[in-house]
């Protein structure tokens, strides 16, 4: 299959998806017991009020009507309102989105130097002690909560030590980058182990190969043979993890964010999904839904790219 | 290597053993002092509760709805690959296959948050969610499994003889398919916690107050500097018992 054609089937798969994941967002709001007009009617509703409000906000339309609506006004940008604060949802996702950004894009720089470099440095002495402790390392630390291993950093470094700030509260992260450090950490922790064990596992199997062997036997030098000839065959399926892992990161930074009290995208989510706050909850879930579907649809055009073989299957 | 596995065995064992028989040990009335104060052995919580005594109880709704969640996810999933994996019609498989695709693309957390945030607050709304979420996974590693053994002649041959459906899926396919099947548990059962604790800790699904490791953490943050056990101590169990059923799962795999 050409390149071409791998990513239009592709593509027709994300938008499949994206368009799943707005009905289901949508759905998820539907079955809630009560509506916006109850909500906004007070405690003591009167029937015909809330019938006349219903009608004013087109409620009383059929299911499929609404979700059109929904739908078209989404697309140019209205998300709707705040019921608790009245702000508009826009607003919510503009506050909260640099500074998620921030941290997705700071442990996402940090990972993927980090995890090749880990990763090829235990492959190339596999066996030994180094790599039996890191091994062990990243199949024990690969899926730990993040609340809890940031629990016990902060307690540590933050509260027993003193050497980083325990939380971010009140700060700005860009003008004090410490606070940052904590956060950091805790999110690179999981997708680290993964990304690490799946390259060291490629890098194996592309040091055992034949052609590697070749290039030996050719006199090539150590360093070339595998860092210009193992390496780069062993990060296609380091590219499709790499994707993978931004669910965890998605998932990990609305953790992290409550753990550290970072006001950004997921604080909002948890806040407003508390308040039962749902123009807010649905505003938000499509960003993040969205987000992951198109992160992953990039990363399966990348490994197809690098490894045609690889993702000519999906 | 046997220093992993027993250090492993010591991780797993110990919170489950705290969870399993912990609420034996705490007297069934709930004794309240001032909330955050040093007494006893691990000090008082949010509310002044002993943490000792909460430790002793949190353990078994983290570790035993995760477990059920697992199992549920089991029974969904296996059935379900089976039937689109010996599907004589393609179409059954993809119809089965592909609508889980949809889950696979949206971060578990997320959904789990979002559903379990508005339906009914409690366990059993956190068990159906995890349950959910993570069937696509168990589905596709069983899916891959079992397509490879239904191709097999032996399985051919069967078929030729008559044998019915339900003896060939349950008598062949999935003795066979089994340890591939139990490679994975360990990976699943972690999977699952995480969603679990993450879920409590973020206070979807469980009551503000409740006796778990997670809400623990949660909710005697507030006292990290007066009384750190009492958010230490839950915290490390569940890093304990999630490293622990790693270890031990990946060493059973390697043998």
């Amino acid at each position: 299959m050409s390149l071409g054609r791998y990513a239009c089937r592709r593509l027709l798969l994300g938008l499949v998806q994206v368009l799943a994941v707005l009905v289901a967002v949508f759905l998820l709001v539907e079955a809630l017991p009560g509506d916006a007009a109850v909500a906004l009617a007070g405690d003591n509703p009167d029937p015909a009020r809330v019938a006349a409000i219903r009608a004013a906000m087109g409620l009383d339309q059929p299911l499929v009507t609404r979700f059109g609506e929904w739908l078209h006004a989404l697309v140019r940008g209205d998300l709707g309102e705040s019921l608790v604060s009245g702000r508009p949802v826009a607003d919510f996702l503009a506050d909260g989105l640099p500074t998620t950004l921030l941290l997705a894009g700071l442990t996402m720089l940090l990972l993927v130097p980090s995890s090749v470099v880990l990763g090829v440095f235990v492959a190339r002495r596999a066996g030994g002690r180094v790599d039996r402790v890191v091994t062990a390392l990243t199949i024990g630390l690969h899926a730990v909560p993040e609340f809890a291993l940031a629990i016990v950093l902060v307690a540590l470094f933050g509260v027993e030590l003193g050497w980083l700030p325990p939380t971010a509260l009140g700060a700005d992260p860009l003008a004090d980058p410490a606070v940052l450090v904590l956060p950091v950490i805790v999110l690179l922790a999981r997708p680290l182990c993964a990304v690490t064990r799946l390259v060291r596992a490629a890098m194996v199997d592309a040091l055992a190969s034949d052609y590697v062997r070749h290039a030996r036997r050719l006199g090539l030098s150590r360093a070339r043979v595998d860092y210009a000839h193992a390496l780069p065959n062993a990060l296609a399926p380091a590219v499709q993890q790499l994707a993978r892992t931004t669910d965890w990161l998605l998932g990990g930074v609305i953790v992290v964010e409550a753990v550290f009290v970072i006001p950004g995208l997921g604080t909002s989510l948890v806040d407003a999904v508390a308040g039962r706050d749902m123009p807010v909850v649905q505003g938000l879930a499509v960003l993040f839904g969205v987000t992951t579907v198109l992160v992953n649809l990039l990363a399966d055009v990348v490994a197809f790219r690098l490894a045609p073989r690889a993702g000519s299957a999906a | 290597m046997k220093g992993r596995l027993g250090f492993g065995v010591v991780l797993l064992v110990v919170p489950l053993l705290i969870a399993i028989f912990g609420p034996f040990f705490v007297p069934d009335e709930v004794t309240r002092g001032r909330a955050f104060v040093e007494t006893g052995i691990l000090g008082t919580d949010f509310v002044g509760r002993d943490v000792l005594h909460q430790v002793l109880l949190g353990g078994r709704t983290v570790v035993l709805v995760a477990l059920i969640a697992t199992g549920l996810s089991y029974a969904v999933g296996v059935p379900l690959a089976l039937v689109a994996a010996m599907a004589r019609r393609r179409w059954l498989d993809e119809l089965l296959m592909r609508p889980l695709d949809i889950v696979l693309a949206v971060p578990s957390l997320l959904v789990l948050i979002l559903v379990a945030g508005v339906a009914p607050r409690g366990y059993t709304t956190v068990v159906l969610v995890v349950a959910v979420v993570t069937v696509p996974d168990i589905a596709r590693v069983a899916r891959a499994a079992a397509l490879e053994v239904s191709s097999r002649p032996a399985l051919e041959a069967m078929r030729l003889q008559g044998e019915s459906r339900w003896r060939l899926a349950f008598g062949y396919v999935v003795p066979t398919v089994a340890p591939t099947l139990v490679a994975d548990l360990g990976v699943r059962i972690t999977a699952a916690l995480y969603l679990v604790a993450s879920a409590s800790f973020l206070g979807v699904g469980v009551a503000p107050d409740a006796a778990d490791w997670a809400v623990m953490v949660d909710r005697n943050q507030a006292g990290l500097f007066l009384v750190p056990s009492a958010v230490v101590v839950p915290a490390a169990l569940i890093i304990a018992w999630s490293v622990g059923v790693n270890l031990v799962f990946d060493r059973a795999v390697r043998r």
